[in-house]
C-alpha cells in the first residue's frame, strides 16, 4: 500500500461513518417512548361506544396489492365478545361484509382491552373519504359507524 | 490485478464501515449468547424445577396465568430452552402490553414485563440496529444484511492476498517480539485464516437475509399467510368454539409426534384459527419449522408446514437462523460461534489497528522526533 500522509482527513475517514451508530440511540428510545395521534371522537352504536386512533400519520400503504392503513380501536363501552365479526374500511361508503368477508383486511382484532385493524383504504385520501366500521354483533345486529377524516390525512 | 491492487481492495471492502461493521459483529455475538446471559443475570427468567417436575402444557400455563390475573387476555405464548420460563404475551385492563414469565414447571408466574427482554433486545438491535419498519421493510435490515457483501470482499481478498494461507493451519505463527505491526499482521490473518468457514457462513447467510428483506419490501411472500375461517362456517349464536388449545395442541401433537411447541398464537378474532409453531426432530431447522394452523370450529387442520413439505425458499428461510446464530447443536455449538464472532470482531478492529499504523509512518517530522526510539523502530 502506498505511504499515506497522517493528514486530519487521513486519520478520520474510516471513523466517520461511526456516527450512523447514534441513530440506534434515537430508535432505542422512541421505541421505548411512542408517540400515537389523538383519539378520535367516541361513537356510540348499540352497546358499543368506540373511538379509533390511526397508530400514525402516514399515508395508506400496499400491502398484498391492496392500500390499508393501520387503527387502533378502543372500546370505551360493549362487551367485545358479543361481535361475530367487525371490520374498518376507508372510503366514499362502507364495504358491504360478502366483500370483506374475501380476504383478512380490515378484519377488527385483538384482545378484550383493545382491538386493531389494517383499514382497506384507497392509494390516497380525499376529502369526501370517510373512516367507516361495520360491526355484526352475535344477535344479528349490524351497526355502521363513520368517522370524518381529518385533514391532515386527505392528499387530494 | 496486481498484489498491491488487490490488497487495496481489502481495505477498500471493509475500512470504510469498520466501526459499524464491528459493532454489528459484537452485537451478533452477544445475540448468540442472548439466552443464556438471560439465564445468568434475570433470576425471574429462570425456570428451576428442584423437584423434577415435568413441563406442564401451553394451555396450564396460561390457565396460569388467568388465575394470577382474571382479566389478562392472552394472545401468544413463547418457549425458549428449558431452563428459560415461558413468556405469556398478554393484556390487561391496565396492561396495554405485558409479558408474564411463567415457570413451566411449577406454574409460578415470576415476573410481569411491560418492555421487550433483553434477547428480543439484542436480535433487535444486531438485526436491525433498532431501525423503524416501513411498510415492509427496515433501512437498518438492509444496512446490516448487506455487511455480508463486505465480508465476503474481505474474504475473498483476503485468500488471494494471503497466498498459502493453508500453511496456517498446519505452522500457526503469532510472534510477540517483532513489534506492533508483526504481531497485528500475524493476529489479523491467523484469525482470519481459522474463521474462514465461520465467515462463509455468516456472509452467505447475510445474503439470504438481503434476499429476504427484498422480498419482503416487494411484497413477494416466501411462505403463505395463515388461512383465515369462512364467515359461511360461523355459527349463527354466541358460543365457545369447540376445540380449545389443549385439543389443538393434540391435534398437532397427532400430526406431528417429535412437536414440540415455540410460539403459539391464540385466535384475536372469530375467524381466526389457533396458530401453532415448533420444532420438531432436525437438527438444521429453527424452532418454528413445524405448524399448524387449527380451525377452533371445527377442529380441522387448515394449513400445515414441515421441512418435508416446504419450497426451497421457505427452507432457507428456516435453516438461515439456526445457521447464523449456532444454536444447531445446543450450548456447545453456541460457544463455538460466540468464540468465533469474537474473533470476526477483533478482526474488524485489528484492521484498522494495522491501517493506523501506516499512518504513524508518516507522523510529521516533529512528532517523530518526540516519539520514544523504540516506538518509531516498532512504527518502521
Amino acid at each position: 500500500m502506498a505511504r499515506l500522509q497522517a493528514t486530519w482527513w487521513q486519520r478520520k475517514k474510516y471513523i466517520l461513518h461511526a456516527v450512523v451508530l447514534a441513530l440506534p440511540v434515537w430508535f432505542i428510545y422512541q421505541s421505548l417512548n411512542p408517540q400515537f395521534p389523538a383519539l378520535w371522537q367516541e361513537q356510540q352504536a348499540g352497546e358499543f361506544k368506540i373511538a379509533p386512533m390511526p397508530l400514525n400519520e402516514d399515508a395508506p400503504y400496499s400491502h398484498h396489492n391492496e392500500y390499508v392503513k393501520d387503527f387502533f380501536i378502543a372500546f370505551n363501552q360493549g362487551d367485545i365478545s358479543n361481535i361475530r365479526q367487525a371490520y374498518l374500511n376507508i372510503g366514499k361508503s362502507p364495504l358491504p361484509l360478502a366483500e370483506f368477508a374475501k380476504d383478512e383486511e380490515g378484519i377488527m382484532h385483538g384482545t378484550n382491552h383493545g382491538q386493531h385493524a389494517h383499514a382497506i383504504a384507497p392509494k390516497t385520501i380525499s376529502a369526501d373519504d370517510k373512516l367507516w366500521i361495520t360491526i355484526q354483533t352475535w344477535q344479528g345486529q349490524l351497526h355502521t359507524l363513520k368517522w370524518d377524516i381529518p385533514s391532515q390525512f386527505i392528499t387530494q | 490485478m496486481s498484489k498491491r491492487l488487490w490488497f487495496q481492495l481489502h481495505g477498500w471492502f471493509s475500512l470504510p464501515v469498520w466501526v459499524l461493521f464491528c459493532f454489528i459483529c459484537v452485537t451478533g455475538t452477544v445475540s448468540v449468547i442472548s439466552h443464556e446471559l438471560t439465564w445468568l443475570t434475570n433470576s425471574e427468567a429462570r425456570a428451576n424445577n428442584p423437584n423434577d417436575l415435568p413441563a406442564l402444557g401451553v394451555d396450564q400455563v396460561i390457565n396460569s396465568v388467568e388465575k394470577a390475573y382474571p382479566t389478562a387476555d392472552v394472545m401468544s405464548v413463547l418457549t425458549y430452552e428449558p431452563y428459560l420460563v415461558n413468556a405469556v404475551i398478554f393484556t390487561d385492563t391496565d396492561k396495554p402490553y405485558a409479558v408474564a414469565y411463567v415457570n413451566q414447571y411449577t406454574g409460578e408466574v415470576q415476573a410481569v414485563n411491560d418492555t421487550i427482554s433483553f434477547i428480543e433486545f439484542m436480535r433487535t438491535l444486531h438485526g436491525w440496529l433498532f431501525f423503524p419498519w416501513q411498510e415492509g421493510y427496515s433501512v437498518g435490515y438492509y444496512l446490516v444484511s448487506a455487511m455480508a457483501f463486505v465480508l465476503l470482499g474481505a474474504l475473498v481478498t483476503g485468500l488471494v492476498i494471503y497466498k498459502n494461507f493453508w500453511r496456517a493451519f498446519s505452522q500457526p505463527k503469532l510472534r510477540f517480539n517483532q513489534g506492533r505491526k508483526t504481531f497485528l499482521k500475524d493476529l489479523h490473518t491467523l484469525s482470519g485464516v481459522w474463521s474462514i468457514w465461520f465467515m462463509a457462513v455468516m456472509a452467505l447467510t447475510g445474503l439470504w437475509y438481503l434476499v429476504q428483506a427484498i422480498m419482503w419490501h416487494n411484497e413477494i411472500d416466501i411462505e403463505e399467510h395463515a388461512p383465515l375461517v369462512a364467515v359461511s362456517t360461523l355459527p349463527a349464536d354466541k358460543q365457545t368454539p369447540p376445540t380449545d388449545l389443549k385439543a389443538a395442541l393434540a391435534i398437532t401433537k397427532e400430526k406431528y409426534p417429535d412437536f414440540k411447541p415455540s410460539y403459539v398464537m391464540l385466535p384475536e378474532h372469530n375467524r381466526g384459527m389457533f396458530n401453532i409453531m415448533g420444532s420438531g426432530d432436525t437438527i438444521f431447522y429453527d424452532n418454528y419449522a413445524y405448524s399448524t394452523s387449527i380451525n377452533p370450529w371445527t377442529g380441522e387442520i387448515a394449513a400445515s408446514k414441515s421441512p418435508e413439505t416446504m419450497s426451497g425458499l421457505l427452507t432457507l428461510s428456516h435453516i438461515a437462523d439456526p445457521l447464523h446464530y449456532g444454536n444447531i447443536g445446543g450450548l456447545w455449538t453456541k460457544v463455538i460461534w460466540f468464540i468465533f464472532g469474537l474473533i470476526l470482531s477483533g478482526m474488524s478492529i485489528t484492521g484498522f489497528m494495522m491501517y493506523a499504523a501506516k499512518l504513524v509512518n508518516n507522523k510529521p517530522v516533529k512528532a517523530r522526533q518526540s516519539a520514544p526510539v523504540n516506538n518509531v523502530q516498532e512504527a518502521n
